[in-house]
């Protein structure tokens, strides 16, 4: 078998690609699509810098054969910036409250929380903690992190 | 022969040049428009978009892909190596040796002591013995495993007090004691006479890891003209070079190297860049195609540098009341396989010495005496880590502290207040503490915001099944401002348009610490123009000046002076022009957001861009240069007295655990620091530093360790070498303290290393004080926890 066909949809619009069989999404994200915004950190599922949203749920993208999201929606942090190029509240919450430092962990926590939000709008401090905790940031101690989320979801400390 | 008149005015413009110099430093920092101000990055948005570009994100057409062959000895002579199978897969377009370096077979931040690729023997399990350049990165890993090599196994040196031993095999040629300092300051044996109580403490610290998340990258890329070109992330452009030079064999001004934002450096981008870049150049010289060399996680692990594991040793004596009377310290300091960043650059730079000089604490000790030895191991090397050596030597002082203000029946803030440092001190270099010091205004802010008196009382279980135990624990700290060598300096270039934009140029670099956002603001602000006007130009060793390296808490005080020097120069030429237009004295003029008014008239206005238009048009200098040293550092090598850093920032920081006295499980519940950083020109990017430095040093306390086994090894992931979690940081608060830097922009000192140092000791000094056991051996796990309170005799009773 040298290729296979994959189609799904990407950041809300259909995409077709064929690749090797073996492609792991995030490598297919990356070198394949151009989307660079989902990292890697490790390539062991452990440190959450590739996360994408699939169907809705976050993912470790590293560890994740791009086969499996036939037929589904994956959303990559570019997904999350709108057509007119103004920013979803997280993003926005992130520049403002200072969460962001070195930005490598970024679109890993900032994907975590969109995934949190969608599905619990007013999360509780240790809710965002547990939610984010699949991600490792080493620069930021989480602390803005925790505040930039509750920014967005216009709760007060 | 020339007069004595020519010579004492040449003098006379030195001493008029620096001292006009000194003044414009010491401007006000009130009223000021962009430093100071908690400004959102210049580089967030791209951040949070996916957009920025970081070194791995670069196309990959047309690079060949490079891989490592490494050791898996700690220690051997190659007797053999063949290549021949590897070099004929197909696919590959270089397998080299050792002989195939073009210049110097060697490599180091100090000493280029470390081979690009060993010859004749391998020192520790990460090292090169074999390049490949393949057009596949799966290709390369295919070759690897076709290099057979022959080795005869050594024995190999794994502790450093092993390592001095006489019968002890040699690592490097001139022997396993790479460097032995020794401080010495007043009469030590008059000390222990005048002392009522003398304790004496073993400490254990082992090696870390930086973890950053982005894993190292380089790409090397020879030019037509035989000139080459790497870039990458990094936090030394300037080192990186020199050190490509030579082993290209080139002169300096035929290599150029390009900073790319950085996921992540924490000192380990000191030199792993280096390392990872002369391998690719010597890869890419070789194939006369661009090769980028990638490092995976556990590469990184295994062959990057680490913090420096240390013994250290402190007997400590003191009166009943109290007051310290003499210190003498012990440091075994693991250098590991190479040099990297521990050996001495006099008078004061490299870490081994900065430990020696930091030993004793932030603490008036009138006998001290102070024996460290630099000792060569089997092992992955140590070199620069967040605190550079002082993290580790605080792990000691303020633990001692604790457990003699315990033996003293003392409550351990009063221990402290009795002898730390104040305006005027004299540390145990004898350097007298003439200006910035805020060290106790830190502890006391601290210690009243976090209410150590009442947290105190409260100590104690929390539920009533006796498990969990409350405590709280104490931290002081202090940390340099520069690097303590005779060439510490930092040049900055400024160009202003005719349309009043700004180019800036530095060889600061960006990690994440906000150096991008901090030195524009000083630029917009002594131009006295809008952030968003000044745009910093990547560094580029073609294009921005001699810089050194951004390490050290140095970049925003020096570079920031640098900037300062650089845009005043052009802010006479604009100020000039517009008094010409306005017929008003320059004097009289102030420039502020991209205004320039009369003081005596403030309606009377010229925009910016309106004097920048007319200087440009005739044929004014818009041009700026800077450049600052610090006031000269000194170090006598013999007793190690004198002022080897120019400045200190100070810090006090408590914790309050949970300790799970039947697990050894320990929570950080709550925690507050103090800083005095001279000025925050970004308070918010401040706090940033201050937040990740304390999970920082919650991990040193708490998990983190490279675990070896002879030699080699074992956790060479985010699996298992553990950093802390989300849920492992409490909430922070952070106290900004500003006592006024004489030598700084604005009254700025460093702020990138501070905030991780105090927090380990205060973490340990709380479970000591949560459960009575006492951890002289990092980490704290569960584990150890768990046996240090039956060796303190169980847990306590209430």
């Amino acid at each position: 078998m040298n290729s296979l066909d994959l189609a799904f949809q990407l950041n809300g619009r259909a995409v077709k690609v064929s690749m090797a069989p073996d492609t792991l999404l995030v490598d297919l994200l990356r070198d394949v699509l151009g989307l660079k915004g989902t990292k890697i950190g490790c390539r062991e599922g452990e440190c959450g810098a590739c996360t994408v949203l699939l169907d809705g749920r976050p993912v470790n993208s590293c560890i994740l054969p791009a086969l499996k999201v036939q037929g589904r929606s994956v959303v990559t942090i570019e997904g999350l910036t709108r057509a007119d190029g103004s920013l979803d509240p997280l993003q926005q919450a992130f520049i403002e409250t200072g969460a962001v430092q070195c930005g490598f962990c970024t679109p890993g926590m900032i994907l975590n929380a969109k995934a949190l939000l969608t599905e619990n709008p007013k999360p509780g401090e240790e809710e965002i903690r547990r939610a984010l905790s699949g991600v490792l940031c080493r620069c930021t101690g989480y602390q803005k992190i925790v505040q930039a989320v509750q920014a967005a979801a216009g709760i007060a400390e | 022969m020339r007069n004595q008149d020519e010579g004492r005015k040449d003098v006379q413009l030195l001493t008029k040049e620096k001292f006009d110099f000194q003044q414009l430093l010491q401007s006000p920092s009130t009223d000021l428009a962009v430093a100071g101000q908690s400004v959102q990055r210049t580089d967030a948005r791209l951040k949070v978009t996916g957009k920025l570009i970081y070194g791995a994100d670069y196309g990959q057409q047309g690079f060949l892909h490079g891989k490592i062959l490494r050791s898996p000895h700690p220690h051997a002579l190659i007797l053999a190596i063949r290549t021949e199978k590897a070099a004929a897969l197909p696919g590959v377009a270089a397998v080299l040796t050792a002989r195939d370096v073009p210049g110097r077979n060697g490599f180091g931040a100090i000493i280029p002591d470390q081979p690009v690729i060993c010859g004749d023997k391998v020192r520790y399990v990460g090292d090169a013995v074999a390049l490949v350049a393949a057009e596949t990165e799966k290709i390369a890993q295919q070759a690897l495993e076709l290099i057979e090599v022959d080795y005869e196994i050594l024995p190999a040196v794994l502790d450093p007090r092993e390592a001095l031993k006489e019968d002890a095999p040699q690592i490097h040629e001139k022997g396993n004691l790479l460097s032995y300092n020794k401080l010495r300051k007043g009469d030590l044996e008059a000390g222990w006479r005048e002392a009522e109580v003398v304790l004496e403490r073993t400490y254990r610290v082992p090696f870390l890891e930086h973890a950053y998340l982005e894993p190292d990258v380089t790409m090397a890329v020879p030019q037509a003209d035989g000139t080459m070109v790497v870039e990458g992330p990094m936090q030394a452009p300037f080192t990186t070079r020199r050190n490509l030079a030579a082993v290209l064999g080139l002169p300096i001004n035929q290599v150029r190297v390009r900073q790319v934002p950085m996921g992540g450096g924490f000192g380990g981008k000191e030199d792993s860049p280096i390392d990872i870049g002369c391998r690719a150049a010597v890869l890419a010289r070789h194939t006369g195609r661009p090769v980028r060399l990638a490092l995976e996680r556990e590469e990184v692990t295994i062959q990057t540098c680490k913090r420096h594991p240390m013994i250290m040793t402190i007997k400590l004596g003191a009166r009943r009341d109290g007051t310290l009377t003499a210190f003498a310290g012990v440091i075994y300091d693991e250098q590991g396989a190479y040099a990297s960043l521990g050996p001495v650059i006099p008078p004061a730079g490299g870490s081994h010495i900065h430990s020696m000089i930091m030993m004793p604490g932030p603490y008036e000790i009138p006998h001290v005496s102070v024996d460290a030895y630099l000792c060569y191991t089997n092992h992955p090397y140590g070199g620069a880590m967040r605190g550079f050596g002082a993290p580790q030597v605080h792990i000691a002082h303020e633990q001692i502290m604790d457990e003699l203000a315990l033996e003293l029946g003392l409550d351990p803030l009063e221990i402290r207040r009795k002898n730390a440092f104040k305006l005027g001190s004299a540390t145990a270099t004898g350097q007298v503490l003439d200006q910035s010091v805020g060290l106790r205004e830190t502890l006391e802010a601290c210690a009243r915001e976090f209410d150590w008196a009442g947290r105190f009382r409260r100590t104690g279980y929390v539920d009533a099944e006796k498990t969990r135990r409350r405590g709280i624990g104490v931290g002081l700290g202090w940390y340099r401002t520069s690097i303590g060598t005779a060439g510490d300096g930092c040049g900055a270039n400024v160009y202003v348009h005719e349309d009043g934009s700004a180019l800036l140029f530095t060889g600061i670099t960006e990690m994440g610490q906000g150096s991008y956002t901090v030195l524009p603001q000083i630029c917009a602000e002594e131009l006295g123009i809008c952030l968003d006007q000044v745009r910093l130009v990547q560094p580029d060793t073609h294009m921005v000046p001699e810089s050194g390296p951004t390490v050290g808490s140095r970049s925003t005080t020096l570079m920031g002076n640098a900037i300062i020097q650089a845009a005043r120069q052009v802010k006479e030429t604009i100020l000039e022009t517009a008094s010409e237009m306005l017929l008003v004295p320059a004097s009289r003029l102030e420039a502020r957001a991209g205004r320039i008014c009369d003081r005596e008239n403030p309606e009377r206005v010229l925009l910016f861009r309106e004097a920048a238009a007319r200087a440009m048009a005739r044929g004014k200098r818009l041009i700026g240069q800077g450049w600052w040293t610090p006031p000269p550092a000194t170090l006598d090598p013999e007793t190690g007295q004198g002022n080897p850093y120019f400045v200190y920032t100070y810090s006090t920081h408590m914790a309050e655990v949970e300790v799970d006295v039947e697990t050894g499980e320990v929570e950080v519940t709550d925690y507050v620091a103090a800083f005095d950083v001279g000025k925050a020109i970004n308070p918010r990017a401040v706090e940033g530093q201050i937040e990740g430095g304390v999970a920082m040093g919650l991990g040193y306390a708490l998990m983190e360790e490279v675990v070896l086994k002879n030699g080699v090894p074992q956790n060479l992931s985010l699996q298992n070498y553990l950093i802390p979690t989300i849920l492992d940081v409490p909430r922070i608060k952070s106290i900004v303290l500003e006592m006024p830097n004489a030598h700084g922009p604005y009254g700025a000192k460093g702020i990138g290393e501070m905030p991780n140092i105090p927090a380990t000791p205060a973490i340990l000094n709380a479970i000591a004080n949560a459960c009575g056991g006492r951890v002289r051996s990092l980490p704290a796990d569960p584990e150890k926890v768990y046996w240090a309170i039956k060796e303190a005799g169980g847990a306590p009773q209430e």
